[in-house]
Formats: structure tokens, sequence, C-alpha cells
């Protein structure tokens, strides 16, 4: 993202609160049985992404009428959200909103939470990753994630790298250093650990920590990448090194990145979607989420008043 | 600070005067606490320099020259291969190797077993068996040692003599090396379990979702990532379980058999461990067979602090995980 983008922005948040009018800021709450009928008129294609222009062979993720439940707490409700292709999808909310839990349905994480259970579908590539019959270890490859804290395993750079590919059963050590090398130059860490990749990378600083794990999960080569809070844990200098990466991963590689950060939000990421209470408030691209939010909450919350 | 005390105290202003009566209440208390934990530490550690004072003193007795006609050839102890009370003769270099073979080989069949005793409870029953088999393995853990050896000597020496009859072999009774090694594997299992477990739980569970987003099984996050994470504790376990192996006397001394020469490499035959060789006969005896078992004591103190120490340095070169430098 450019400079003068950036400023552009701030200037918007700073002015988007004082010259719109209230007037237009009133817009007819959406019952849950609207939308559904909205999404159910959009077909295979929602809607807002149809006015873009987008192809479905763009589409990396298409999320249609999710619910989840934490046992009788209902967490998501009726989530409809679609991710486009080689793009930073950036989800907003205040705290307990439910964006992490979102994103957690996407690798499947919250299989290991007993109480939770879920309904909708979720394609990825066209693909119900939901449905039972998904193998949760190779979807898992597919779908990378970092985590809010660095969590690097107790072992050597090297083998935090190698682990993800040994468990696919790569046994090709040729392939596996290559591997290794390209990711870690991917995920900018390369110059830093290049001379003692065997020592121990719980050693590493917070924010290498955190590169280690970007570069952990991209040595799969996963088509989506999800970021839940990474920078969350990191000092500014070690986040604007993440947030740099994740543009230039952009590239090669979709992510979703959940992010408390409003500045950060809209620093690096093409679409945002706003999440409240459990509901997908507003999405579209990041430039009119800040710039003229149409839901009156999604204003609220880029101005500052609550969250 | 004493200056400021004073200056206080000639004040003479009520609200100071309490403030200064509690601050030297409150130094009182402290000064008092501290030196209660100081002398019950200084207790503690002098006790265990008088135990190991007494021993060595009273074992290193039966070796001076004051010791009189029944003085005893330090070599003569240290390299003897044969251990004959009766004739005088106390050799107890074949009773080092029986120790070491019967402790390693308790270790060795029991090791493997408790980790994955561990991991099972901890990653793979569910929350009610694990509590369940976490239960059994806290009560098996509290069995006085004399239960097991009661044990030992009903039933694993019927199982091991029948068990060399298959090999064509026999057994005094059932009193052998192997019968020594399942029961010490039996005693030190709760106790590298019961660490295990700890340890195997005290990995963090952001580990654990770390490797199954990298797409690893349940099962390779065990193996790969689990054991790794926690071998440290795990191998804590290991030497707090070899300790206990290398003391457990009185069970033991009730299926050893206590053979006369050795070393022994089969498995069948009757052993003698240093413990055993302390406790067997210790009421009925006097004079220079009393005075010996000291003497093995200091040898054994040796043997587990030898081992240890070994054990320790292992644990520091594969263990740390921080210690992996190029």
């Amino acid at each position: 993202m450019n400079k003068e983008k950036q400023i552009d922005l701030e200037q918007a948040l700073k002015s988007s609160a004082s010259e719109r009018p209230a007037s237009e800021a009133t817009v007819k709450p959406r019952t849950a049985e609207s939308r559904q009928a909205e999404s159910r008129q959009a077909g295979p294609l929602p809607s807002e992404l149809q006015q873009e222009g987008l192809q479905p062979a763009e589409i990396m993720a298409d999320v249609k009428n999710l619910e989840l439940y934490y046992g009788d707490f209902h967490a998501l409700k009726d989530i409809n959200i679609t991710i486009p292709e080689r793009q930073v999808t950036a989800f907003i909310g205040p705290s307990g909103c439910g964006k992490s839990t979102l994103l957690r349905c996407f690798n499947r994480m919250n299989d290991l939470i007993e109480s939770c259970h879920i309904q909708g579908e979720i394609h990825i590539k066209g693909k119900n990753i939901l449905s039972p019959e998904t193998d949760v270890v190779s979807l898992r490859t597919h779908v990378g994630m970092v985590f809010q804290q660095p969590n690097p395993f107790p072992m050597s750079i090297y083998d935090n790298i190698a682990y993800g590919l040994r468990c696919q059963g790569i046994r090709d050590k040729q392939l596996i250093a290559e591997r290794v090398e390209s990711s870690l130059k991917k995920a900018a860490l390369w110059e830093e650990v290049k001379d003692h990749l065997n020592r121990s990378a719980t050693r590493l600083s917070g924010g290498q920590q955190q590169r280690l794990c970007i570069a952990r999960a991209i040595a799969l080569q996963p088509t989506l990448l999800l970021m839940d809070e990474p920078t969350s844990a990191l000092d500014p200098m070690a986040t604007s090194k993440i947030e740099d990466l994740v543009e230039e991963l952009k590239a090669d590689y979709t992510t979703i990145i959940v992010t408390h950060s409003m500045s950060q939000a809209a620093r690096v990421s093409d679409r945002t979607a706003f999440f409240l209470l459990g509901e997908i408030v507003e999405t579209g691209s990041t430039e009119q989420i800040f710039h003229k939010p149409e839901d009156p909450r999604t204003e609220a919350y880029i101005s500052g008043k609550f969250g | 600070m004493t200056q400021i005390n004073e200056q206080q105290r000639t004040d003479s202003s009520l609200q100071s005067n309490m403030q200064t009566k509690a601050q030297r209440r409150i130094r009182n208390t402290d000064r008092f606490a501290r030196g209660c934990f100081t002398v019950a530490g200084w207790l503690a550690g002098l006790m265990i320099i008088l135990i190991f004072f007494f021993v060595a003193s009273r074992g290193i007795r039966v070796f001076l020259p004051s010791y009189g006609a029944e003085q005893q050839n330090i070599w003569d102890f240290l390299l003897g291969m044969r251990w004959r009370a009766d004739n005088q003769v106390y050799g107890v270099a074949f009773i080092i190797v029986n120790t070491l073979v019967s402790a390693f080989g308790a270790a060795l069949l029991s090791f493997p077993l408790s980790v994955v005793t561990a991991l099972m409870i901890t990653r793979m029953a569910s929350p009610r068996v694990g509590t369940l088999l976490t239960t059994v393995v806290e009560v098996l853990a509290s069995i006085p040692s004399v239960v097991f050896g009661v044990f030992a000597s009903a039933v694993i020496t019927r199982f091991v003599d029948s068990l060399a009859g298959l090999f064509g072999q026999t057994t005094a009774g059932g009193n052998a090396m192997l019968t020594t090694m399942i029961l010490l594997a039996m005693m030190i299992f709760p106790t590298m379990t019961d660490i295990a477990i700890v340890s195997i739980q005290a990995v963090p569970d952001s580990l654990i979702q770390a490797s199954l987003a990298v797409g690893a099984t349940t099962m390779q996050t065990n193996y790969k990532m689990i054991l790794r994470a926690a071998r440290s504790g795990i191998f804590s376990g290991l030497v707090l379980g070899l300790g206990r192996a290398f003391g457990e006397a009185t069970a033991v001394s009730m299926v050893a058999g206590n053979a006369y020469t050795g070393p022994s490499v089969n498995l069948f035959e009757s052993t003698r461990t240093l413990t055993s060789t302390m406790l067997t006969g210790l009421k009925e005896t006097t004079g220079l067979d009393y005075d010996i078992r000291f003497s093995v004591g200091i040898v054994l103190m040796i043997l587990i602090l030898i081992t240890n120490s070994l054990i320790f340095l292992i644990k520091r070169k594969v263990g740390g995980g921080s210690e992996h430098e190029q």
C-alpha cells in the first residue's frame, strides 16, 4: 500500500465522523430472514462481489449461512462472506465479536472444542470444507495459520520449518532444505538466521519468532493464510515488519487477518469485514469501509465511538 | 534511616510514633522468619552431611589397621567377585555390576511403557478414563515396597521360573535377576509415569494447536512434538525412577536370591544387589559382617551420585532444547 493512500485513509478516518449527516447513517436494520433471502437471490456468486466484476475463479473462499454455537451460546450468526483470491481480507471488530472464531473455521481448528457445533457451508476453491468427508489434516496443509502469540516448537529453527513437511511424509532432504530456505526468505527471516539454523527457535526474539511461524505456515505452500492478531504480542518495530510481510505475501497467498487495530486493517488489507456480536455488519473494500461505511454501527466503530 | 527515625521520635507526634512502632514490629517479624528459615535449611543440610559422615566413617573403619585382626583390604573389597560372609570374603565388584544391570534393566522395561502410558492418559484417553488411570498410577506409587516384595516372591518368581523352563533353564525357586528387574520395573513405573504425565500436561496448548495447524495428525503431534517438548521432564522422571531402583532394598531382598558370586548376565540366575547385601540378615549379625554393610552403603551412595550426574549430563545434551548450539 502506498503512502498517499494511507494518508488519504487517515484523513478519512478523522473526518468521516463529523462530515457525514446523521440521516444518512440511519439504515434500516436487516433481519436474518431478509439477509438469507438476499443470499439465496445472489445464487452461487455473492452480489457485492459480482458488482465488482469478480469471476468465480477468483474466489478463494465463500462462507454461506454459517451458524456457530459454543454449547448454548450463539457465537456466529448467519455469516456470509466471500474471500477473494490474492487479497488481504481483514476481520475487525470489538473483542468477543466472533472474528477469531470465524477465522478458526477456515482450518477447522474449532473441531478441538468439544462444545462447538457449526451449521452452514464454507467453500474453499469450491469444496465445502465443513462437510464431514473433509480430510481435516490435509485441509490444514492447504490453509496455514499464524497465531496471536508466537508459538515456535521447542526445536531448532530448521526443524520448526521442516516439521510440517516431515509430517506430510516428505523424506527428501534436498527438498526440505530448499523449502526451509525459501520459506525463511519469504518470511524475511533468512538473513537473520541463515548462520544458525540449528539454534533453538525459542531463543529468537518475539518478532523473529512470529516471522518463523509465518515461514512455518508457508513452507507447506498453502493457498489460504489465516492470521489471528499476529502482531498483538509484538512491539511496533516487529509489527511493522510483519505488516510489510503481509503486503509482500499478497503476490502468492490469500490472507485473512484478524486484527484489533483499525489502522493495521487500513494499512494492510484490501477488503475489510466488520464484526459485531457474532454478526458481520458490513463487508467491503477497505477504502469503502473506512471512507463511507454504509452501516451506522460500522461508522461508530471506525470513528472510535466504541470498541 | 536512623536519623529520620530519631527525628520522628523527637517530633513525638502520636501518628509518627505509631508508624515507627509498626515498622519495628514488621522488621522484627521479618528477622524472626528469616532466622527460622535459615535454621531449618541448615538443619536439613546438616542431617544429610551427618548421615553421610556417619556411614562413611563406620564403613571406612573396617579397612583401617585399627580394626584389628579382621581388617579388610580395600582393593579386595572393591574388586572382589565373591561375597561369602561365612568365609569372611567380601568382594563388592560383582554386586555393583549386578545392581547396575538390574536397575537399568528395570528402567529399560519400564521407561518406554511409562512414557506411552503417560501420553495415553493425557492425550488419548477420555477425561474419565484418564482420571481413573491417573488414580491407578498414584495408588501404585503409594504401595509399600514390602507389599511389592511379597507379591514378587509369590507371583513373579513363579512366572520367571516357568519362563526359565521354556528356555530349558532352572532358577533358584524363581529368585533371579529377571525377577528383580520385573519387580523394580513395576516399582519405578508409577514414579516415572507420574512425572511424565506432569511434564506432558505442561506442554502449552498453543504448541499443540500450532502442530495441528501445520497438518500434523494427532499421533504425529503426540510423538513428534509433545514428547519432544516434554523430554526434559520425562528425563527427570527417569532419573528419579533409577534412583528408586538403585535404592530399593526391602522388596529386592525378597527375590534377589543373594548369589555368592558374579557378575552374571544370565537373567535366570540369582543375583545380589548392594541394597539386598546391606539388608539381608542385618539384625542377626554383629562385628565385621555388620560393619561391612556400611562400606557397601558408601559404594551405593557413590554409585547413585555418579549415575545421576551422568544422566544429568545426557539430559543437558538432549533434553534442554535451548542448548542446541552448533
